[in-house]
């Protein structure tokens, strides 16, 4: 266990640039996940780091030591592929073994025959043997040791390439993707596990998944990466509701933030010719983006900030998503609402939504977020 | 009243039953007909044949019972037989299976120039091997040909300090075709040549399969060295291929006919020292006129066939399938 730096990591695959100068530390026993859209680039950094894949420039260092030109083989991780890569010819139980054997028994005696009288070999059989049963047991698949993965379904294939990654001790575990195999519920339930097991082990976790639920729920911290960049690595409650970046706050939430357009005219704050604040005294540009989660509306008769129709409507039981089409622009944005507010989101209705200015966040044309016209626009009124 | 419904329903079910019975063997009739025809049928009349002195022409035969089978395990013309072609199958199937592996390994690895390398492997493959026979004929001949006269060079250098080297300088190299001692070794390295591409491109078929991911847990798990992810990963993936290839290249070893015709028409090699079985067969059988005791070699042959075939769907069913 040791923490793992990843300083200014590069990588070009001929013309095109899939990482653009990573760096992130990951403290000793972090669950951290990597997020982000296909192709950001969070596998290939997984497989840099775990040195399946050498990186064009920059460093990767574990424990403070400099593994960049270090072998996979020789960095102690642990992986658990997508495809959970199991060896197909081997039983449960053998595949669980691997890392054991290559680690710990000479050439000699992994040998088919000749290996079982080297000396030393059937203590070390033993060990492993000890080993490989408290892995399975760990992940109550301990009936399932003699069969090939062959005759696994996708749950318990999943459950023997983390056995196979937890049997030694690694100084980090690196997972790339691997729920996405899954069904929903059992997804549901292992993400729950690995969580467990990440407390249990108190292991440093990498995590890649472009799931944002899988993100939020099990790190401590999230790093959503796109286009080759990490824009952002912070708690998943800091991430959710104080992003850096648009496209942070975009990719993350479901259903996704609203965006509407800001201007400022002199001291007025407006959006569609709504005065939002009528003694802004702070420096902005002209032209902003106002990004509202859906929980930040609210349904209003008396003075609205914004009126448009019901064009959509999503129940789920506990909670309400309705999307209004406003009439200034046709531009949806999404609401969530109480079920008790249910009838006055009949498809066609009218209505009127209204929002707390506290409760926006304010970008700039480019996407980056600006908090100080936020405060500004915040504290007008009182200053006022 | 069960009663009688039950028996009345047990009357009147068996008729759809029969018929569709009956529509099923009308369905496979004609492939049941030609498979008969074409396989069964002269199996059987073979193996009646191999019983008898038949000579084609003749108005009738005897039966001669197990002479013609005796004949086989006791004339020496027919031990050497054996040695021959279990000489050559022994040889050649491993050797060939061995280099086919090992040059679909490395063509595997190489990017775009496998490509070329795959070609040229494969080339002797695609040619006639009769045509083939000829020009290495040629190339063996004991005085104008291109081996002896290469090996000549290396005479009066260091080459000489060789035994053989030594001994070719002073009194000949080999006659090669000519010489008993040479004649069947030559014959398995030109079925080794003519072979190997072919199991090399067996391999390679099975390389594609085996999954990309697994190398990398491999490395993940601590295998260093190429010979750790072969014995890990691809040697495992590789299992039914080794088996089909092993399989064909036996049946194909076991066939071997065309070179020994081109090169030896009138018997098999000198001293017969590669009169191996589907010559003798062609011999006996064609040749000779004596139907019997070809015979007598075919159903042998069909049986050293029918033996490995079975050896391979054992292993497929047990050790190899996952």
């Amino acid at each position: 266990m040791s923490d793992l730096q990843i300083t200014s990591v590069t990588k070009d695959f001929g013309e095109t640039s899939v990482l653009k100068g990573v760096t992130l530390d990951v403290k000793d026993g972090e669950f951290i996940s990597l997020v982000g859209p296909s192709g950001c680039g969070k596998s290939t950094l997984l497989r840099i780091i775990a040195g399946l894949e050498t990186p064009t420039s920059g460093n990767i260092s574990i424990g403070g030591k400099d593994v960049t030109q270090l072998r996979a083989a020789d960095r102690n991780l642990s992986m658990v592929f997508q495809s959970y890569a199991l060896y197909p010819h081997l039983t449960v139980a053998e595949n669980i073994a691997v890392p054991l054997q290559m680690r710990q028994m000479t050439a000699l005696q992994r040998l088919p025959v000749l290996g079982t009288v080297m000396p030393g070999a059937r203590i070390q059989k033993q060990d492993i043997a000890e080993a490989v049963r408290n892995a399975a047991e760990m992940l109550e698949i301990g009936t399932l040791l003699d069969r090939k993965p062959g005759q696994l379904s996708g749950g318990q294939r999943q459950r023997v390439a983390l056995g196979r990654a937890l049997v030694r001790d690694p100084a980090a575990f690196l997972l790339d993707e691997p729920l996405s195999n899954l069904d929903a519920k059992l997804r549901v339930q292992t993400r729950a596990e690995i969580a467990e097991l990440h407390r249990r082990l108190k292991a440093t976790f990498i995590y890649v998944t472009h799931d944002q639920v899988e993100a939020m729920t099990m790190s401590d911290r999230i790093a959503v990466m796109m286009g080759g960049e990490i824009l952002q690595c912070a708690a998943p409650d800091v991430i959710y509701e104080d992003p850096d970046d648009i496209r942070v706050a975009e990719f993350i939430g479901s259903p996704k933030i609203n965006i509407l357009p800001v201007e400022r005219n002199g001291t007025e704050l407006t959006v569609f010719d709504q005065v939002l604040s009528s003694h802004f005294y702070g420096d902005s540009p002209k032209v902003m983006q106002l990004g509202l989660r859906p929980e930040a509306l609210r349904l209003t008769q008396s003075a609205p900030l914004l009126t448009g129709r019901v064009v959509h409507f999503e129940n789920l039981g506990s909670e309400v998503f309705a999307q209004v089409a406003l009439d200034s622009d046709g531009s949806r944005v999404t609401l969530r609402a109480m079920p008790a507010q249910r009838q006055s989101l009949g498809l066609g209705a009218q209505v009127g939504l209204t929002f707390d200015l506290s409760a926006a966040m304010i970008f700039d044309a480019e996407g980056a977020r600006l908090r100080r016209v936020e405060l500004a626009a915040t504290r007008a009124p009182e200053v006022a | 009243m069960a009663v009688v419904d039950h028996s009345v329903a047990g009357i009147a079910k068996p008729k759809p039953d029969n018929r569709q019975a009956r529509a099923g063997w009308g369905l496979v009739a004609p492939a049941l007909t030609l498979m008969a025809l074409i396989l069964l049928v002269p199996i059987i009349v073979a193996a009646v044949l191999s019983f008898t002195n038949y000579s084609l022409g003749n108005p009738g035969f005897d039966w001669v019972g197990v002479q013609n089978y005796e004949r086989l395990f006791t004339r020496s013309t027919y031990e050497k037989m054996f040695i021959a072609t279990f000489t050559y199958v022994v040889t050649v199937v491993p050797i060939s299976v061995g280099l086919g592996l090992g040059a679909a390994l490395l063509v595997h690895s190489l990017g775009r120039i496998g490509d070329i390398y795959k070609t040229i492997y494969f080339l002797p493959v695609m040619a006639t091997l009769l045509a083939m026979a000829i020009a290495w004929e040629f190339m063996l001949h004991p005085t104008i040909g291109m081996v002896n006269r290469t090996l000549e060079m290396a005479c009066g250098t260091w080459f000489e300090a060789l035994p053989f080297f030594a001994n070719g300088c002073a009194e000949g190299f080999p006659l090669w075709l000519g010489d008993r001692d040479y004649a069947i070794w030559v014959v398995c390295f030109i079925g080794i040549w003519q072979g190997f591409g072919f199991n090399m491109v067996l391999f390679l078929a099975g390389l594609t399969s085996v999954h990309r991911e697994l190398y990398h847990a491999a490395e993940m798990d601590g295998a260093r060295s190429g010979w750790e992810r072969f014995r890990l990963v691809t040697w495992p993936a590789l299992g039914p291929t080794t088996v089909f290839v092993v399989t064909i290249s036996c049946i194909r070893a076991f066939q071997v006919f065309d070179t020994i015709e081109a090169f030896w028409p009138q018997g098999g090699g000198p001293n017969k020292s590669a009169y191996v079985m589907m010559f003798a067969i062609f011999e006996k059988g064609i040749q000779q006129n004596l139907i019997g005791i070809g015979s007598a070699i075919t159903m042998l042959f069909l049986l050293f066939v029918m033996f490995l075939t079975l050896i391979q769907r054992w292993l497929v069913e047990r050790k190899v399938h996952y």
